[in-house]
């Protein structure tokens, strides 16, 4: 009888629990939601609750810690061959069972990509990859160029994550074929195996999240979740205190007391996985020296603008490393530091003369972004360097004509290649746009810190790179910003280290809420 | 009468053209949409890709002529975000556009003409002066202070209102309020003045004069002789709001209205949306002068005349 109670009991809780939903204020909401074309910072906030990769990863800790997902077991087969066996028994939220079919059609439309959003996502982070074959229904290989260091993380990208190929195949012209309007119609009616359904979508207005009975693993904990845009930070602080809101994303620093003033509200946090950087031309005809441009890093006293701007709580780097790139975390590297001595004395070497370096930043697109700008131009002035704020909307870093100015580098996957590399490579983003160079020494150095199968000699060759950089710099990482939520005090969530920026986790395990 | 509205609807076409032309060229002025579309840092060969799947491609009046062929065949394009037809996403943006609308203009219409009235009768002692100081005081205040007041007290203080969206009907209270203000002042200024004009007539005095009560000299001489004019006011109050002016209050409630959809347009460069929103505005301001230029000249046989 008492054992009777007890398990009435917790059903009665569990029942109460399940019962449960919330409903989130973001700032931005995705106008498609396809992981596979998909890298933006808010994009990357709706993925995870629907859908599933083959690896996945212990989320809750910081360093990688690979986990079954819907591939149970993977071995290398040889060098440039993994076999992965699929989970049985999976179901995708339209009722069809996923097999092997579904993850090489998913795999390839990505590494094998023709649709132009995959082709562009796909190159820059998973060129090694040539293609994903099925053995059979519950067996897949995947086939890499040359021997791959980081299999792991590259099966446990947001972009490879896996959807159903009738379904996707199915949505416009020949079902029998993948077309781009297939790809196109499925970013408006997207489908995963992931804990919970996406129940409704209107684009860049709203997302509804229903729990997902069949899922393979342990059930949603949330009912349903709907995410809604709400685009003005005041309103999203007035939705939470009204109670429209259960958490809302996006609260600068500056607006934390106000939610934690209220006792039934609170805010959590952490240094995004993301730098704020300036970025330089280095072939901008006055810039060409590398003294100056080394002068208007060392010049930049980043602590300050840490304390002034971010109340002390973002993260200032010394070289371009996150500390959840676990081994190849490597803080020892002093590739950048404040130093205005310096600073003066390489200007006083270099070729410059007080021309005006322009910084151009955006309006309003990073948190605090003019205001460090502004600030960057004060103490470029206490070394000598005339520099002068551009602020506009549009994008400039394709500019022959662009000297300096903002940008971001996020962490697109927990490596030191997922965050300086994919926007440093050489002929990658910012060589293309023609404002870095890379060399064959470049090229080579970079081939060892890709490709070494060691990961000691994968730290020595991006120490190597670290240096080339700090010798002829292109880029200054200013801080990890800190990005906060404010929520009911009656829930429990917080960001989880081992995401990518921005992601909303509702998982079982990742939210609970109280009894409110 | 069959070649004036013949005339009418060339005119039309012609302003139509006019601006489909200004907004093609006014959107690309705010810059390239790739890197708000794909995040930071693409390749050169990456960008060649994406500008052709976006249609991006060849010399700006090779694309302005796509558009134009586009446009007389019926079809605005797709959005770069959604990839789904921009009329479609449009129509979705209307009606709650027009709800708020509607709303405003009843409001304003139950407020503004008493107090108009009123203002005209007592224009010699304080209720009229406390009216007219209200008016001024409501004509200076933009609308989006008195929306952040608003939910400053009714909603974060007081937690009397919601804030976010157009689900009941107390989510319209406030972008109603915050709509009408500068209307409401207007209208009442304008009111007062037509009353005022029409109080010094003289066939206000022969209705006087028959030993009509008052309520009836006023409501019905007066007002029916004012409210010609403070119609025709009010429809280009309206036509001026429909095109500009629920942007910011549909931004602080989050409505989901045509103001907000063109924000966000505008911001992330979906160029199909951002000139089809601004067209469809656009049009529907020149349709309705259009109709009332028809309709006054089958009212009004000089302006016929005169202009045909």
């Amino acid at each position: 009888m008492k054992t009777f109670l007890m398990t009435t009991a917790a059903t009665l809780v569990a029942g109460a629990a399940m019962a449960q939903s919330i409903t989130v204020g973001a700032a931005n909401v995705s106008d498609y939601l396809d992981p596979g074309r998909d890298h933006s910072n808010v994009g990357s906030q709706f993925y995870y609750n629907a859908f599933d990769t083959l690896i996945g990863r212990d989320h809750s800790k910081l360093e990688p810690e690979w986990v079954p997902a819907l591939a149970t077991e993977w071995m290398l087969v040889d060098d440039t061959t993994m076999e992965l066996k699929l989970r049985e028994g999976v179901t995708f939220h339209n009722g069809e069972d996923m097999t092997a079919d579904d993850v090489v059609f998913s795999l390839n439309r990505m590494y094998q990509a023709t649709f132009p959003p995959y082709v562009v996502r796909s190159r820059d982070r998973l060129g090694n990859f040539v293609e994903a074959v099925k053995i059979d229904d519950y067996t897949v290989q995947i086939k890499v160029e040359r021997p791959e260091p980081l299999w792991e993380t590259l099966i446990s990208l947001q972009q490879v994550m896996i959807i159903p190929e009738d379904y996707t195949k199915a949505l416009s012209g020949d079902p029998e074929v993948a077309e781009d309007g297939d790809y196109e119609a499925f970013s408006l009616a997207p489908v995963g195996t992931g804990p919970y359904a996406i129940s409704e979508f209107v684009p860049g207005q709203k997302v509804v999240y229903s729990r997902f009975d069949d899922f393979w693993g342990d059930l949603a904990p949330l009912e349903t979740a709907t995410v809604i845009r709400i685009p003005e930070t005041a309103s999203r602080i007035t939705a939470l205190k009204t109670g429209e809101a259960d958490i809302v994303t996006n609260i600068a620093p500056d607006q934390l007391d106000l939610i934690n003033a209220d006792p039934n509200l609170k805010t959590e946090g952490s240094a995004t996985a993301l730098f704020h950087v300036m970025i330089m031309n280095v072939n901008h005809p006055n810039l060409q020296d590398p003294k100056i441009r080394q002068a208007m890093s060392y010049a930049i006293d980043r602590d300050l603008l840490n304390e002034a701007l971010w109340l002390g709580k973002a993260v200032v780097p010394s070289t371009h490393t996150m500390e959840e790139m676990g081994a190849l975390h490597m803080p020892e590297l002093t590739t950048f530091e404040y130093n205005p001595e310096m600073a003066r004395q390489l200007l006083a070497e270099s070729s410059y003369n007080g021309e005006e370096i322009v910084f151009d930043a955006f309006p309003v697109y990073y948190t605090n972004g003019v205001l460090a700008a502004q600030a960057i131009m004060e103490m470029w002035a206490e070394v000598g360097i005339n520099g002068k704020l551009d602020v506009q909307d549009g994008w400039t870093g394709g500019d022959p004509e662009m000297m300096a100015r903002s940008w971001s580098n996020p962490m697109y996957f927990a490596d030191p290649f997922g965050s300086f590399g994919v926007m440093w490579a050489p002929n990658g983003p910012s060589e293309g746009e023609g404002r870095f160079n890379t060399d064959e020494e470049y090229a080579a150095i970079w081939e060892r810190f890709r490709f070494s199968t060691d990961v000691e000699a994968r730290k020595a060759a991006y120490a190597e790179l670290m240096d080339r950089i700090k010798q002829n710099p292109p880029v200054l990482p200013l801080y990890r910003p800190f990005e906060s939520w404010g929520m009911q005090t009656s829930i429990t969530w917080k960001p989880q280290p081992g995401h990518i920026p921005y992601v909303l986790d509702f998982r079982a395990g990742a939210i609970a809420l109280g009894d409110s | 009468m069959t070649v004036y509205i013949l005339r009418t609807l060339l005119k039309m076409v012609l302003t139509l053209f006019v601006i489909i032309t200004l907004v093609f060229f006014a959107t690309r002025l705010t810059g390239s949409p790739l890197e708000t579309f794909l995040g930071e840092g693409l390749t050169a060969e990456d960008r060649a890709l994406l500008i052709e799947y976006f249609g991006l491609n060849g010399s700006i009046w090779e694309q302005y002529l796509r558009y134009l062929r586009g446009v007389v065949e019926g079809n605005f394009g797709l959005s770069f975000l959604e990839r789904r037809p921009v009329a479609e996403i449009v129509a979705e943006r209307v009606w709650p556009s027009l709800q708020l609308l509607l709303a405003s203009l009843a409001l304003t219409l139950c407020v503004a003409i008493p107090l108009g009235v009123l203002a005209a009768i007592y224009r010699a002692n304080w209720i009229g002066s406390a009216i007219m100081a209200l008016a001024f005081v409501g004509y200076a205040v933009p609308n989006f202070v008195i929306a952040i007041f608003m939910v400053l007290i009714l909603a974060f203080s007081w937690n009397l209102l919601p804030v976010v969206g157009n689900a009941t009907w107390a989510h319209f209270i406030m972008p109603t309020l915050a709509m009408s203000g500068v209307l409401i002042a207007a209208l009442t200024r304008f009111t007062r003045n037509a009353m005022l004009d029409v109080l010094g007539q003289d066939f206000m005095r022969t209705a006087r004069a028959k030993g009509l009560p008052e309520t009836v000299v006023i409501l019905k001489h007066g007002l029916r002789n004012a409210g010609v004019t403070v119609l025709s006011v009010l429809g280009l109050q309206i036509a001026g709001m429909a095109a500009a002016g629920n942007v910011v209050v549909e931004a602080i409630f989050s409505w989901p209205g045509i103001g907000e959809l063109l924000v966000s347009a505008a911001i992330t460069r979906d160029y199909p949306v951002l000139q089809f929103g601004v067209i469809s505005v656009a049009m529907a301001v020149v349709v309705v002068n259009a109709l009332t230029d028809i309709a006054y000249a089958y009212a009004d046989p000089r302006i016929r005349l005169a202009r045909g």
